[in-house]
């Protein structure tokens, strides 16, 4: 039961864990909440379900559609609503509007031309279950947890050793130093947004599987976003660890306590965590310069 | 006035007792130490990155102290809050200005004034005629502090429409009004040309002299500091460097290779 | 006819009444809240559950109501405040706040959870929510032109100056939060006296957003225009008949058009005065004679 309960655990973690670096992504290098990431993740599961089902794609193929998709989508919405407050210079505080204003434009859109029906995902995975040792766990768990880890792992790979991940993990730091050592800041928030949206299309569609696509879906996001503030905003490691710690509890809390105490402790857990660390467990200690 | 210097001697209006910062690796201020007198006009000067403003940031609470102490008119003021420390009677200026830019001259004054306000949230709710009477005093008041700089033509523009000069002497009203006993000035002569540099330490020595101030200014304008201060604090990388009289630091060995490099002493030599 | 717009307006002003609250916190301390539905159920299921169980009279449950928002926003705020969150993770720890209260709500017997109250008395009439409304915004101007609604003035503005002004950070956003929470809960005890039905559903973060949205696109710092904004938001669609999902994807645009091109709203930092009006009209009449 304790295994099994934690590698259930783990596999919504994963999920967890791929959303908050998505987040966590934007907010290292443009510094303000994207809200507007639970949408695109929402997205991301309908362009997979529309590839899988209605036109009848292998999983595979949807999946990468899925993910052509929403990081298309991610990358449009830096374009059209986050560029030009950039330019602007706004304070951050515009940009967490913006992305507020876009995340509630994207889902009601939804709600209002695709309608509030449920959707699910054909049963490929659900109804297979791998067993060994007496406990058994579902297939698309198991692809939930391997999937995570490969994707995030590969976007470190690429952040600690091409050029370009080189560049945007110095933007992070310092957007106008970078930009005056001649880094196309444009084009590298461009593919910033762009890996996010590509890691909200996996999610999206990881989270569709698992349970339902509808409009709303993105709320889920929330628990994301709670992983990402656990973490520490802002911190790649910290949003991993954020959402995996984060996945595995409230696992624990459903399983041995109820599922309706699940989203108050969630809610509970970062209040706490906030109170004794104000920035997160890995967050940068930002003493304000005066 | 000599038993006054003495007996104002045995307890300073600021004391710093081997006050050290450091950021990570970085020790921005080690074992500072000096104290004030009551009434005293000090300079604090040095380099850029010398560590001056980080005293400041020491002394009013914005940053934690690594180690040591401060003291202000006999209290331990180390690990409190700056609302606090403001409210014990220390108040500073800004060298990057922050004013309530988007805010009215005024306002920003009476932001100041409220400091010393008591009446209740309740009666505010309700605008009881003693918050209206309040209220008109404390805008009074503020025209009056505005008067002091001479800024009160201005009172009711936008505190970022006016010049540079005009929002550093909008500042130093801004401190007034919190009816301080100790006044920390960061470069107030920042950006301006010999005579308004010169103008504005008139201002400062009146102003010390009308409110019965201590008063302890960061300049660089050396005129400014030489004019003004009975007394100078040096600091370099950190430390301290020399301490004493306008003459003094003038002829102080130390302090001038600081300021003009190892070629000096070459050039006095030959 | 006339029932028809009278029934526009009562609703226009219950909103009103929770976003002169929210424009207190959000537009005057520069604090976002994502969970401000939450206040406005509190208040809602207080008033109602007082009157409806316990036959209290109405004006002490809205009491009630105004008491037990303001003292779960001193209980909430406390903690996230105390730490001086940045704005994102506050925002964050609200949103959470926001989901909590509606499970708790869905799971809790005296609220009868999902079903909601049904037959809660018709108690609010029109003149009782203008001269509620009325109250609340004149106590809301006397709060901002007062030392208090100073200080936080002065928070937003620049927190490191306002401290070194000796303004108390944390009991100047606290203040505001309490009052802020205290007024939603008026809306929501007016709200439920008027619709006779509440269920938990309906206080959702849809709901947050429409408050949000008349304080940004009324302009913060401001009162006046968060309360036009308001009035607009929830007639013009009602008269014209739009239906609430367009709304909402019309919200959501607008908001980052604001933000885009008009970011200080309708009457940002500014009030509708009687020099403001005087000002305006002669602008207007030196533009005729242009």
């Amino acid at each position: 039961m304790f295994i099994q309960t934690l590698l259930t655990g783990l596999a919504i973690g994963g999920i967890y864990a791929l959303m908050a670096v998505g987040y966590s992504l934007v907010f290292s290098i443009l510094n303000f909440s994207n809200f507007a990431y639970g949408s695109i993740i929402m997205l991301g599961a309908y362009i997979g379900y529309y590839a899988m089902v209605k036109l009848g794609m292998p999983v595979g193929v949807s999946i990468i559609v899925s993910i052509l998709g929403s990081a298309t989508l991610c990358y449009l919405n830096e374009r059209l609503a986050y560029s030009p407050l950039r330019k602007r210079r706004a304070s951050s505080l515009f940009f967490m509007i913006s992305a507020m204003g876009t995340s509630i434009f994207l889902e009601n859109l939804v709600y209002a031309t695709i309608g509030a029906r449920f959707y699910s995902f054909p049963e490929l995975f659900k109804t297979h279950n791998l067993a060994f040792g007496g406990i058994s766990i579902g297939l698309l768990d198991v692809f939930a947890i391997a999937f995570s880890f490969c994707a995030i792992m590969s976007l470190n790979l690429f952040l600690q050793r091409s050029r370009t991940g080189i560049a945007i993990r110095a933007a992070s730091y310092d957007i106008d130093v970078c930009m005056l050592n001649g880094v196309n800041i444009t084009a590298l928030i461009g593919l910033v947004f762009g890996f996010a949206g590509a890691l909200a299309g996996i999610s999206g569609m990881f989270l569709g599987m698992k349970y339902i696509v509808y409009p709303t879906m993105g709320w889920i996001t929330a628990k994301a976003y709670i992983a990402a503030v656990i973490g520490g905003l802002g911190s790649l490691p910290g949003a991993v660890v954020g959402g995996v710690l984060l996945g595995v509890l409230e696992t624990f809390v459903s399983a041995y306590v109820s599922s309706v105490v699940r989203d108050v402790f969630s809610f509970s857990l970062l209040v706490l965590l906030l109170m004794v660390m104000p920035t997160g467990l890995f967050g940068r200690f930002l003493e304000e310069k005066v | 006035m000599n038993s006054l210097t003495v007996a104002a001697k045995t307890k300073p209006m600021l004391e710093l007792k081997a006050v050290s910062k450091r950021f990570g690796g970085i020790t921005a201020c080690k074992d500072i130490s000096f104290d004030l007198q009551q009434g005293q006009l000090m300079g604090l000067i040095g380099p850029n990155g010398a560590g001056k403003t980080t005293a400041f940031n020491l002394i009013t609470g914005v940053y934690k102290l690594t180690s040591g102490a401060v003291i202000f008119n006999d209290q331990l003021i180390t690990g409190r809050r700056p609302d606090q420390i403001v409210r014990m009677g220390v108040a500073r200026t800004f060298q990057n200005i922050r004013l309530f830019k988007r805010l009215s001259v005024v306002d920003n004054v009476c932001i100041a004034l409220d400091c010393h306000e008591t009446y209740f949230l309740g009666s505010a709710f309700l605008r009881l005629a003693g918050v209206r009477r309040r209220e008109k005093a404390i805008r009074e008041q503020a025209l009056e502090y505005l008067n002091a700089v001479g800024l009160e033509s201005k009172a009711y523009a936008r505190a970022d429409s006016m010049p540079y000069g005009l929002q550093r002497k909008l500042e130093i009203a801004r401190a007034l009004a919190l009816k301080p006993r100790l006044l920390l000035l960061d470069e107030p002569a920042a950006g301006m040309n010999p005579d308004e540099s010169l103008e504005l330490a008139e201002l400062i020595r009146t102003l010390h002299r009308r409110f019965q101030l201590t008063t302890l200014l960061i300049e660089h304008h050396m005129d400014v500091v030489m004019a003004l201060c009975e007394k100078i604090y040096v600091m370099n990388f950190g430390l301290r460097l020399a301490e004493g009289t306008a003459d003094e630091i003038q002829s102080d060995p130390e302090v001038l290779k600081a300021y003009l490099g190892e070629g000096y002493k070459r050039a006095q030599h030959s | 006819m006339s029932q028809y717009f009278s029934g526009i307006l009562s609703l226009g002003l219950i909103y009103v009444i929770a976003t002169v609250g929210l424009a207190i916190f959000t537009g005057f301390t520069g604090l976002f809240s994502l969970g401000h539905a939450a206040f406005f159920a509190i208040g809602a299921y207080t008033a109602a559950i007082l009157t409806y169980f316990y036959g209290v009279n109405f004006y002490l449950a809205l009491l009630a109501a105004a008491a037990a928002s303001g003292l779960v926003g001193l209980l909430i705020g406390y903690p996230t405040l105390k730490a001086k969150l940045r704005t994102d993770y506050f925002a964050i720890a609200t949103l959470g706040f926001g989901e909590a209260t509606r499970v708790l709500l869905e799971n809790l017997p005296i609220t009868q959870g999902a079903r909601g109250l049904p037959g809660i008395a018709n108690y609010t009439s029109l003149p009782v929510i203008l001269a509620v409304a009325a109250v609340v915004i004149w106590i809301a101007w006397n709060f901002t032109h007062s030392r208090h609604g100073r200080a936080a003035i002065a928070i937003r503005e620049d927190f490191v100056a306002a401290e070194m002004m000796g303004v108390n950070i944390f009991l100047g956003r606290l203040r505001s939060l309490i009052f802020s929470a205290a007024c939603g809960g008026i809306a929501g005890g007016l709200f439920a006296h008027y619709f006779c039905f509440i269920q938990p559903s309906m206080f959702t973060s849809y709901m947050s957003t429409q408050f949000t949205a008349a304080v940004v696109a009324g302009g913060m710092g401001s009162i006046s225009g968060p309360v036009m904004a308001a009035l607009i938001f929830i007639s013009v669609p009602e008269i014209l008949r739009i239906a609430n999902i367009w709304r909402l994807v019309a919200y959501g645009l607008l908001l980052v058009l604001i933000m885009i091109f008009r970011p200080q709203g309708l009457m940002g930092y500014r009030e509708i005065s009687f020099a403001f009006v005087k000002n305006f009209l002669g602008r207007l009449g030196k533009g005729g004679k242009a």
